[in-house]
């Protein structure tokens, strides 16, 4: 097969020190852009633009997209150490994931972290090798009512994770709804909710209320009860602490996750924070452990570690083959492959398949890289939770600020991002969750668009999106899981007043 | 007594030395200097600013921090540069949108004088292609206009909201044949990339968009290109005809980018900048780069560049209310 020769030939050009260097220093910078919160790849790799200028086009893009991959590594670090999420991509994680660690088994959770998403990452890596140009034409042929059904599909979520009180889990996605309307009209430009503040139409940048909502309030309510460490397990070498029992349990959650994330991925404006969302949730019905999940399922912190890899060696397809860049990441990265004249797209892999080759092969490697990274690191990492509150707490604080900042340079985003913390405390004392939020907050632009293209499509009707297969059957699916869930949800209530009034 | 008089023109001297090198003019730049970019990284607009600060540092060694502001927009990455402090360390990447289109569609929202800038010059040009998606029955712009008049409401235009060359570039294209508004279908887009990712899968069937972002679409034949406003024919289109050739020549919206200053610049900021970009646009170097970036090098000077925005301005601001102005 030609595909396996052109590969093997990248793979002997990938692993030339040069090469080698830049991915294990992408690696590196990626895992730490990816456990620093708040500065996520995006950041990392506009930082790193520049270098284009001084460095060869094979080297610089290695180290790039190897930050992109790494980032995804390194985001759960912190979730699970500290239920702070280094990114969007790790906040589901911190469910289970903290839990784990609270119970005395961070190690085993940064571990199964680190496998999953290298399992994950690596058989997308295969999908991208094998099958990009019919993925890309797929994922093509998904237009707006499409991604409207994908988007009900999602929301349908919101009902699962709305814990025992579905009108407060509701309102918090009503919230996220609210907040995300702050801001110019995507189309038209016509402002909302801006109050005449110019700064206000540039809308709140969703990882500063990420950041406070998690991290800020996590900090606060920490300081507020005194904590003092956040676990006094005894913990082990980092060998000794993977058990392999627990890696064959979750196997079936690195599986499915991988397949969710990297079909997922390919498709434009499916960013790895909405795919571990999915991943979870996905999880959460099938799994034989799901009476677990949100108590430290081990499974809750494979699938969407597993789903965010998976998403990442999903998101080069269309970026590759087509120049489409699904997440704004991947777009920084368009730009640096433009800055050396490479143009993405369909005939890149003709023209140029020394460089997309050699690109493809050193991010298998860099997969390899990042486990052996991150493995031993878990001990150490583990180690953390031991240290002291009051030196992690301002640390937390300093890190917060600074990569709300970066985001878009502007102060108004640390401000935002410690108002939420404030918010987050509120929402916690009414017991209202705040996944929903996020959720509804990733959700609703992409809902918003793709509604409002779906209708100017059509000329004005709706009937376009019960017209095309696609779209019509992930609404369903969306529709049916919602019936379910709240079927669930209505048949344990009347079995709790039953067994009330038996007791009584 | 004569200690405190020295002391005195000690102390007044060295507060007096502090303004001296701004009031000789030289050396300048002595610290990297930023440039604003209005919008996200990866877009058309990053990349012009990229261009340069590479171009810059490459050839000068002068450091070109390019920062980006996005937001509103460009309102907010331009309000930050207008009213950022004169001294030559702050510019704005100047470019089509946040100039005359800010001002012509956006007027409602600018808390500045859109006019005041510190106008330097302009660099690179990048003209619009309109495009239909590859199995359109419609093959020149005359066959698209006909296809809209015999069946109103079925053309599907992709646009990008009030910023951008995809909304004037249609809505003048539409006047042109004298086509409201309401016989097109159109839909709306956040960015350049998401239209033409829907013309490649069909979902849209027309649409004008600058040749950069176009470009891998293009070589792909994912999309169609029928025609393009420029004044001769691309060197990598040489089949698809110029709108002069397709009987449309007062079709001309087009993307640009260069630089500006915020308002009251020092003349030394000026001139050094005027002087460095007018070798620029001279150096087969900075051609290379821009080609890489698939832009069309176009210099124009301050004053020039101020009028041409004042006709650009007046040319939009005739298209405005069809686009959609606030």
């Amino acid at each position: 097969m030609d595909i396996f020769v052109l590969l093997l030939r990248g793979f002997s050009n990938a692993l030339s020190l040069e090469n080698l260097f830049f991915a294990l220093v992408g690696s590196i910078l990626g895992t730490l852009v990816g456990v620093l919160p708040g500065i996520g790849p995006t950041a990392g790799i506009a930082m790193l633009l520049p270098l284009t200028t001084l460095l060869p086009p094979i080297p610089a893009i290695i180290m790039l997209a190897a930050i992109y991959y790494g980032a995804m590594y390194g985001g759960s670090t912190t979730s699970i150490l500290m239920n702070i999420p280094g990114e969007i991509s790790s906040v589901i994680t911190c469910v289970d994931g903290h839990e784990m660690a609270k119970q005395g088994r961070a190690a085993q959770a940064l571990a199964i972290a680190a496998i999953s998403s290298f399992i994950a990452g690596t058989l997308g890596l295969m999908g991208l090798t094998f099958f990009s140009p019919p993925l890309a034409d797929l994922a093509l042929r998904m237009g707006p009512p499409e991604i409207f059904g994908l988007v009900v599909f999602a929301f349908s979520m919101v009902a699962s994770m709305s814990g025992k009180s579905l009108l407060k889990g509701v309102t918090s996605a009503a919230l996220g709804m609210l907040i995300c309307l702050v801001g110019l009209d995507p189309q038209l430009g016509a402002d909302r909710l801006t109050f005449g503040s110019v700064t206000l139409m540039g809308g709140l940048d969703f990882i500063a209320i990420i950041m406070g909502l998690f991290a800020m309030k996590e900090v606060f309510q920490n300081v507020g009860a005194r904590v003092g460490l956040i676990s006094t397990a005894r913990l082990g070498s980092w060998w000794r602490m993977i058990k392999w029992s627990e890696i064959k349990q979750s196997l079936g959650a690195i599986i499915r996750s991988t397949i969710t994330g990297f079909f997922l991925g390919c498709l434009p404006g499916c960013t790895p924070g909405i795919v571990t969302f999915m991943a979870y949730d996905l999880e959460k019905k099938f799994s034989k452990n799901r009476a677990n999940f949100g108590k430290g399922a081990i499974e809750g912190v494979a699938a969407p570690e597993g789903a965010n890899n998976a998403c990442t060696s999903g998101g080069f397809v269309p970026l590759l083959t087509l120049g489409i860049p699904p997440s704004t990441s991947l777009a920084v990265l368009l730009s640096g492959l433009m800055i050396y004249g490479l143009q993405p797209g369909p005939l890149l892999f003709e023209k140029q398949p020394v460089f997309v080759w050699t690109v493809i092969a050193s991010m298998y490697i860099g997969n390899v890289m990042l486990l052996i990274l991150n493995l031993p690191l878990v001990g150490i990492w583990a180690r953390m939770v031991r240290v002291p509150y009051h030196f992690i707490a301002p640390l937390i604080l300093l890190f917060c600020f600074i990569g709300t900042y970066s985001v878009r340079n502007s102060f108004f985003d640390a401000g935002t991002c410690l108002v939420f913390g404030f918010i987050g405390l509120f929402m916690d004392k009414l017991k209202i969750p705040s996944l929903p939020l996020v959720l509804a907050l990733i959700l609703a632009p992409m809902m918003e668009d793709s509604l409002r293209q779906s209708i100017s499509m059509g000329g004005g009707s709706l009937a376009i999106l019960w017209s095309r297969p696609i779209a019509l059957a992930l609404m369903g699916a969306g529709f049916l899981t919602m019936v379910i869930i709240l079927f669930g949800r209505y048949r344990r209530a009347k079995a709790e007043v039953h067994l009330g009034t038996e007791e009584n | 007594m004569k200690g405190t008089i020295i002391l005195r023109l000690l102390i007044i001297c060295s507060i007096l030395s502090l303004f001296s090198a701004q009031a000789m003019g030289e050396p300048y730049p002595t610290k990297p200097v930023d440039i604003i970019v209005s919008y996200n990284p990866g877009g058309g607009a990053d990349l012009s600013g990229r261009l340069l600060s590479g171009y810059f540092s490459k050839v000068l060694g002068v450091q070109l921090n390019v920062i980006n502001k996005p937001g509103a927009g460009g309102v907010i990455g331009v309000r930050e540069a207008m009213t950022a402090r004169p001294d030559g360390y702050t510019m704005l990447l100047d470019c089509h949108a946040t100039s005359s289109m800010l001002a012509a569609f956006q007027p409602g929202k600018l808390p500045f004088e859109w006019r005041k800038r510190t106008w330097i010059a302009r660099m690179t040009k990048d003209p619009v292609i309109y495009q239909v998606r590859m199995d359109a029955p419609y093959k020149t712009l005359k066959d698209v206009a006909e296809f809209i008049k015999k069946n109103p409401k079925q053309l599907r235009w992709g646009a990008t909201g009030v910023s951008g060359v995809g909304s004037p570039a249609g809505i003048q294209f539409f006047r042109a044949n004298n086509i409201s508004l309401d016989m097109v279908n159109r839909v709306m887009f956040t960015g350049e990339s998401p239209v033409l990712a829907a013309l490649a899968g069909g979902h849209i069937d027309f649409t004008g968009q600058q040749y950069g972002p176009s470009w891998g679409m293009l070589e792909g034949k994912k999309v169609k290109p029928i025609a393009v406003i420029a004044g001769k024919r691309l060197p990598l289109l040489r089949d698809v005809p110029t709108v002069a050739e397709e009987g449309y020549p007062m079709l001309d919206v087009h993307g640009w980018h260069g630089l500006s200053g915020p308002p009251g610049l020092p003349k030394y900021v000026q001139d050094y900048w005027l002087r460095e970009l007018e070798k620029a646009h001279r150096d087969p170097v900075f051609h290379e780069m821009a080609e890489k970036v698939k832009k069309e090098v176009a210099f124009l000077g301050p004053k020039e560049m101020e009028e041409f925005a004042e006709q650009e301005y007046q040319k939009y601001l005739a298209l405005a209310k069809d686009v959609g102005a606030k």
